[in-house]
C-alpha cells in the first residue's frame, strides 16, 4: 500500500451517486418487457483512447451491422434510450458525463463499454479518472474488453435489451484437499521437455512455440513400441507445412545435442526414453545417443 | 447497371449471421481467460506481469490462505498470465460473451492453502506450489543436488538461510577457519583482448 494511513474525509472528494427513483426503475423494466421499436443509443466519450469508438464504428458498419437489430447511433443524448461510457471517467469529463445522463430521458440504459468503462481498466489506480461510469450513476451493462470485439459490444447489447441470457457468473472456488496439480508430460525428462519448450518459444513465440512444443512432445511421450526418435520422425514426415517441419527438425536437433552433449543428463535420457518405449528407431539416432554413452552404434 | 448488380450478387452478403448464429473465431482469438483451479499452483506469476492489475493474490496468514482472483472487467487481454503460466492452468479461450448485468460476476476467486515451514512455523508457499516442485525434484535420478533440494522444500527460504549459516560455522569450527581457495569458472581472457599472451 502506498497510503498507510486513510486520507481524512475533509480531504476526500465524495461523489454524489445517483439513485434511481422506484417509479423509473418501474418504467424501465415496463420498457424492456415491451420494447417494439428501435432502441437509440448515445455514446459518451469519458476520457478514452479511442479503441472503444473505433469498435463501436466497425458494428454499425455492413459486416456486424447492429442497425439491422434496429439498434442506431444517434448524435444527441435527447433522443437517446441507451447511453455507451467509454474510457475511465476523467475528472474534467464527470461533468459532460453527467449532463449527457440528466440530457436523456427516462427511462434510459447505460452501459459501461470497455474495460476502462467497467473498472477503469490500466488507469484503475490513476490519480486523474474516477474509475469507471458506475461510480458516477447507475450501470445496467458491462461489457468487458479491451476494447471489445463488434460482436461482443453486440452481445452486450443483446444483454441490455433482454434479448440473450447472462454467461459469466461469480464463482468461488476452493482447493479440495488432496488436489495435486498434474505434471506436464511426466515421462520425458524435465531437462529435456523444459529446453524443448524454451527452443520453441524462442523460435515461434510464446503463443504457437507452446502448441508446437506440446505436439512434439506428446510425440515423444506416445507408446506405441516404435521408439520415441521414431515417433518424431514420423511427425516431421507427417507435416505439410514447410515452417512446422523446420521448427520440429530442430527441436529434434536439440534433443540429440542434449543426448551428445556427455553429461550426466544424456544417460538419464536415454534411460527415461528406453522406459518409455524401447530405443527403436533409426539407426542414426541411435548411433548417436550410443556415441554419447561410450557404447558401440548399432 | 447490370455490372453493378452482378458485382453485388457475386460479393453476397458480407453481414455475418452474429447474434443468431454461432460466431467463427480465428484459431488464438483473445477472449475470456480460462482459469484451471485443478492445474493451478498459486504461484503468482500471473498477478505479478497483470499490467491492469485484473489478476491478484491475496495472502491471509489468520487463515492460512492465498487467494487467486481475476477481474474480467479489468483485463484487457493481453495472453501475459498464458505466457509466464508454469503449468498452463491459464490461457486466452475463444470465448468473448462476457457482457454482464451486474459487476460482481465479473469476478472469480480460487482459494488455496498455505504451507507452513516444517521449522518455525510461518506460512511460506501455496501447498500446492510445494508439492508441485517436490515431485518436480523427485524426478530426477541420481542427482545429489536435487536430492537435497527436495528434502528441503518443506521448510522457509529464512529458516533455509539459518541453516547454512549453522553448517557454515560448523564447518568453520572443523578447519579452524580455513576456507578452501576461491574458483572461478570464467573463461580465460583471449590475447587480442588484453589476456595473457
Amino acid at each position: 500500500m502506498i497510503i498507510d494511513r486513510p486520507v481524512p474525509d475533509r480531504l476526500q472528494h465524495k461523489l454524489d451517486q445517483k439513485t434511481l427513483d422506484e417509479s423509473v426503475q418501474k418504467a424501465k423494466l415496463a420498457l424492456l418487457n415491451d420494447i417494439k421499436r428501435s432502441v437509440y443509443l448515445y455514446r459518451v466519450d469519458c476520457g478514452g483512447c479511442n479503441g472503444c469508438e473505433i469498435e463501436i464504428f466497425s458494428t454499425i458498419t455492413p459486416v456486424f451491422d447492429a442497425e439491422r437489430l434496429g439498434i442506431r447511433n444517434t448524435p444527441s443524448p435527447r433522443h437517446a434510450d441507451i447511453l455507451v461510457y467509454t474510457g475511465a471517467v476523467t475528472r474534467a469529463m464527470r461533468m459532460p458525463a453527467v449532463r449527457a445522463y440528466g440530457g436523456a430521458p427516462d427511462p434510459k440504459l447505460v452501459v459501461s463499454y470497455g474495460a476502462c468503462g467497467c473498472t477503469g481498466g490500466v488507469f484503475h489506480d490513476n490519480y486523474c479518472v474516477w474509475g469507471g461510469t458506475d461510480k458516477l450513476f447507475p450501470v445496467d451493462v458491462y461489457i468487458p474488453g479491451c476494447p471489445p470485439s463488434p460482436a461482443q459490444t453486440i452481445y452486450g447489447f443483446a444483454i441490455a435489451l433482454g434479448l440473450l441470457g447472462q454467461k459469466l457468473h461469480h464463482a468461488d472456488i476452493v482447493e479440495q484437499p488432496g488436489e495435486q496439480a498434474p505434471l506436464r508430460f511426466a515421462e520425458v525428462p524435465y531437462k529435456a521437455r523444459v529446453t524443448i519448450e524454451r527452443e520453441a518459444r524462442r523460435l515461434s513465440g510464446y503463443c504457437y512455440g507452446k502448441d508446437l512444443s506440446d505436439v512434439f512432445l506428446r510425440a515423444l511421450e506416445k507408446d506405441n513400441g516404435a521408439g520415441a526418435l521414431a515417433n518424431v520422425s514420423a511427425l516431421i514426415a507427417s507435416q505439410t507445412d514447410p515452417r512446422r517441419v523446420e521448427v520440429y527438425e530442430q527441436l529434434r536437433d536439440v534433443l540429440l545435442n542434449m543426448a551428445d552433449d556427455g553429461r550426466s543428463e544424456a544417460e538419464m535420457l536415454k534411460r527415461s526414453l528406453e522406459t518409455v518405449v524401447p530405443l527403436g528407431g533409426s539407426c542414426e539416432a541411435l548411433a548417436v545417443l550410443e556415441n554419447a554413452m561410450g557404447h558401440e552404434g548399432c | 447497371m447490370f455490372k453493378t448488380i452482378k458485382e453485388i450478387l457475386r460479393t453476397g452478403d458480407a453481414t455475418v449471421k452474429y447474434p443468431f448464429a454461432p460466431l467463427e473465431r480465428p484459431e488464438h482469438a483473445r477472449g475470456k481467460p480460462e482459469h484451471d483451479a485443478v492445474a493451478c499452483i498459486g504461484c503468482s506469476a500471473c498477478a505479478a506481469v497483470c499490467p491492469p492489475n485484473a489478476i491478484q493474490m491475496v495472502t491471509d496468514v489468520q487463515e492460512g490462505t492465498i487467494t487467486w482472483s481475476i477481474n474480467y472487467g479489468r483485463c484487457i487481454f493481453c495472453g501475459r498470465c498464458e505466457e509466464v503460466c508454469p503449468t498452463s492452468a491459464i490461457g486466452l479461450s475463444a470465448e468473448f460473451e462476457l457482457a454482464v448485468m451486474s459487476k460482481d460476476d465479473l469476478e472469480e476467486t480460487c482459494t488455496y492453502r498455505l504451507r507452513a515451514c516444517a521449522e518455525c512455523g510461518e506460512y511460506y508457499a501455496a501447498a500446492k506450489e510445494v508439492d508441485y516442485a517436490t515431485r518436480l525434484l523427485t524426478q530426477f535420478q541420481d542427482d545429489e543436488e536435487a536430492a537435497r533440494a527436495a528434502a528441503l522444500t518443506r521448510v522457509c527460504p529464512a529458516c533455509k538461510q539459518k541453516a547454512d549459516a549453522y553448517r557454515a560455522k560448523a564447518r568453520d569450527e572443523l578447519t579452524g577457519g580455513e576456507r578452501p581457495p576461491m574458483t572461478t569458472n570464467a573463461a580465460p581472457v583471449p590475447a587480442t583482448m588484453g589476456g595473457a599472451q
